[in-house]
């Protein structure tokens, strides 16, 4: 079975930009192609100290290169700024659902999506035309706000499972679903609830200025696995992968120094040569059991269900049979 | 036989309440006192039923304890430890762990037990199709490959051993060694190989019903008419309609041959059933799954069926819901795996997947439960075997080893595990 491995980039030498661009690349698509790769809901846990919606947007742009459909349902920022930083290529295909605008639907347009953001959820789930699709909520805790958490993750898990359910023998089209969940704003029951049913967990943290992701996959009937990854999003929103923050202050040992043998100064000896050791094996106990007799406590033979006493008489034993105390008046 | 006795005595008794019902009406009709000494042939003196021959249903045997009828568990190894196995109408609940891998693993044995058997089964779940949990389900082991896997175990530790004679301690040669593999009497259960599946052709004759939380529920979001949860309550009419239709609580008399209804519930009291105790602390339906669990379990007790159910425990944020669930189960089993804790690397830890806690076993026609006496158990989860073993640890040869005791020792090695020299320091030992 897998064994968590972690990519932690403590201990290296900072590296110079350019290096750093060459060296992400190649990974760099290791990491997002990795967090879609499960399908279902990829959850992205972030705070107010390390926000997550410019992964988020790379994510986003990621499954618009590849050719996905993305549907965005808005809650939090206006379209015009979650478009910002996506060229126009992208931007048209992303199909944006406004929720922000007009949430409770007052100014009675036509574009207004009916049903509130449940009816709009549900209508996600119900798509017709086929491919993979890509689905981005932005965001969860604006959904978990104004719905009642088991509805939302009985519509998450809907939305997550909708290819397996026509019986038609197309072939199985993965559905990506992002939410993004502002973990500070939760207790830990609903985002206990969300992350068991995510199949990728990302939680955003980070040190000294450079933002990690710790990421969790869950594969189903496997156990996890996790992975720590820092990085950076680049305006144009890719991703950059760091190897680590710049350490200045940490202390690390001196590799000069050998580890100290504590056996090479004593004065008595630890080891034994190999003649020692032929005379401690043979070496006879002190308290004179001869082997017979071992054996025979060992094997209880037919006429010992009752304990021998073995007496040997020594010189100063009195083997007189009389009772001393024959004298005695009582 | 008793069995038989019960069987008859459940279907003709149908306003007896409970397990003292059952129990009372074995305890008059058998005139012998359930012993493991079985007659061969017929019974002679007709004690009910008149001169019809009373066969047994297959998978069952009654408990040399207390008559009750037991079925497996599909695993002989907890069947051991909850005292032979499941009473026939009672409730399994699992607490599941927290990654949920090997809650599904307890969870499928039971239902590959039930198809082996010949048993009913009824499979609900709100996140899986029915039809798909059965596909995954484990094969059968065969008896001379079920040896073969036992025999290759027991012969590793045979051989490293046996060439050490003792010098000092040769006494201890006469003490027998520790039994770590399951030892099961009498042979109720089956084996199961958990890399392999369930073959197609013993899925198609099984008779099955399957309930998706999804396909069922109605589109529209409606008003509770009472206080349990929409889901609940069309899965209780639905266990109800099964059991009535196919005569489990002895409502067909026409039915010639009596079965067994094996039922099995993943996941209850996620928010995917509607219900919403892991999302809150006080929540509006805090009472929805305890009263489920008391309806299904007054069904269960009506009829001829065992249940099985999986809670996911670490996910209730009220703790008291916990304690109530507990108490409206009758057997309850807690599974604790090592992933993601600090056990996970603790040496101490290493050959195991997890802790298996038996947090409850009923007390049925009994003053006192078949408790047995070891408490600390883990599992493992090898390549084709889910294994239930007594918690060795090993021998703590440090300085510490008189001083503290085993939890002291488990918590001194994780400390001095991370290397931090200073906290190790004062937690443990005294020094002189």
């Amino acid at each position: 079975m897998p064994r968590p491995f972690h990519l932690e980039g403590a201990g290296q030498r900072a590296l110079t930009p350019s290096e750093s661009v060459r060296r992400g690349s190649g990974r760099e698509l290791e990491m997002l192609e990795s967090l879609l790769a499960l399908g279902g809901l990829v959850l992205l846990r972030d705070s107010v100290e390390w926000e997550g919606r410019s992964l988020l947007k790379a994510l986003i742009k990621k499954s618009a290169v590849c050719g996905e459909q993305v549907h965005i349902l808005g809650c939090e920022v206006s379209e015009e700024e979650f478009r910002e930083g996506f060229d126009s290529s992208i931007n048209s295909r992303l199909v944006y659902h406004d929720l922000f605008r007009d949430p409770l639907n007052w100014s009675k347009t036509a574009e207004a999506l009916p049903g509130g953001p449940l009816g709009a959820l549900r209508a996600m789930c119900r798509r017709t035309n086929p491919g993979p699709v890509t689905i981005a909520l932005d965001s969860l805790s604006w959904l978990l706000l104004h719905l009642p958490c088991t509805t939302l993750c009985q519509t998450l898990h809907a939305l997550s499972h909708q290819d397996s359910r026509p019986g038609d023998s197309s072939p199985v089209e993965q559905v990506h679903v992002l939410g993004l969940l502002h973990e500070e704003l939760h207790g830990p029951g609903p985002v206990g609830a969300l992350s068991s049913l995510a199949q990728t967990e990302v939680t955003l943290s980070g040190t000294m200025g450079q933002a990690s992701a710790h990421i969790l996959y869950r594969r189903p009937q496997q156990r996890p696995t996790h992975q720590t990854q820092w990085f950076s999003i680049l305006p144009d929103f890719s991703l950059d992968l760091q190897g680590g923050p710049r350490l200045e202050s940490q202390p690390h040992p001196d590799p000069h120094t050998p580890p100290v043998d504590p056996t090479t100064h004593l004065t008595f000896n630890l080891h034994l040569s190999k003649k020692e050791k032929e005379a401690k094996d043979s070496l006879t106990l002190p308290f004179q059991f001869s082997s017979e007799k071992q054996q025979a406590l060992l094997c209880p033979g037919p006429g010992q269900a009752t304990s021998h006493i073995f007496y040997e008489p020594d010189a100063y034993d009195d083997l007189d049979q009389e009772d001393p105390d024959d004298d005695l008046d009582v | 036989m008793a069995a038989a006795a019960a069987a008859a005595a459940a279907a003709t008794a149908t306003c007896s309440p409970g397990a003292g019902g059952l129990g009372s009406a074995v305890a008059a009709a058998g005139k012998h006192s359930v012993t493991s000494f079985q007659r061969r042939g017929p019974r002679a003196s007709g004690s009910d039923g008149g001169g019809s021959r009373l066969v047994s249903i297959a998978g069952t045997r009654p408990s040399v304890r207390n008559g009750q009828l037991l079925v497996s568990t599909g695993l002989p190894a907890l069947d051991q430890l909850l005292g032979g196995g499941l009473a026939v109408g009672t409730l399994l609940l699992i607490e599941e762990d927290k990654y949920n891998i090997y809650s599904p693993l307890l969870f499928k044995y039971f239902l590959a037990e039930g198809i082996i058997n010949g048993h009913t089964l009824l499979v609900a779940s709100s996140k899986e199709d029915p039809a798909d949990i059965l596909q995954e389900l484990p094969a059968p082991l065969l008896n001379d490959n079920c040896k073969k896997e036992f025999g290759e175990d027991v012969c590793n530790h045979k051989t490293s051993e046996s060439n050490i004679k003792m010098k000092i301690a040769w006494r201890y040669q006469l003490l027998p060694k520790m039994e770590a593999g399951p030892v099961s009497s009498s042979r109720l259960g089956h084996y199961y190989d958990a890399s392999k599946r369930i073959p197609q052709e013993l899925i198609e004759a099984s008779k099955w019903h399957g309930f998706f939380l999804p396909e069922k529920m109605s589109s529209t979001l409606n008003v509770e008419s009472c206080s349990l949860t929409h889901g609940y309550m069309k899965l209780l009419h639905f266990i109800q309609n099964i059991i009535y239709e196919e005569g489990f609580d002895g409502s067909n008399p026409q039915k010639k041959q009596k079965n067994i209804l094996r039922i099995g519930i993943q996941n209850l009291g996620s928010p995917l059933w509607g219900d919403d105790i892991c999302c809150t602390e006080n929540c509006n339906n805090s009472q929805s799954l305890t009263k489920f669990l008391y309806v299904l379990r007054g069904l269960l007790r009506t009829s001829l069926s065992v249940c099985i159910i999986t809670v996911p425990t670490h996910l209730i944020q009220n703790k008291a819901i916990i304690a109530r669930l507990t108490n409206l189960s009758d057997t309850v089993v807690g599974l604790e795996s090592f992933i993601g804790s600090e056990r996970d690397t603790n040496p101490l830890y290493k050959d195991y997947h997890g802790l298996i806690h038996i947090r409850q076993i009923p007390r049925l026609n009994n003053l006192i439960g078949d408790v047995s006496d070891v408490k600390d158990l883990a599992f493992k989860l090898k390549r084709k075997l889910f294994t239930i073993e007594r918690l060795h640890l090993p021998p703590d040869l440090s300085d510490t080893v008189s001083r503290s005791s085993k939890q002291g020792l488990a918590e001194s090695a994780e400390l001095r595990g991370p290397g931090c020299g200073v906290m190790a320091g004062g937690k443990t030992h005294l020094d002189f």
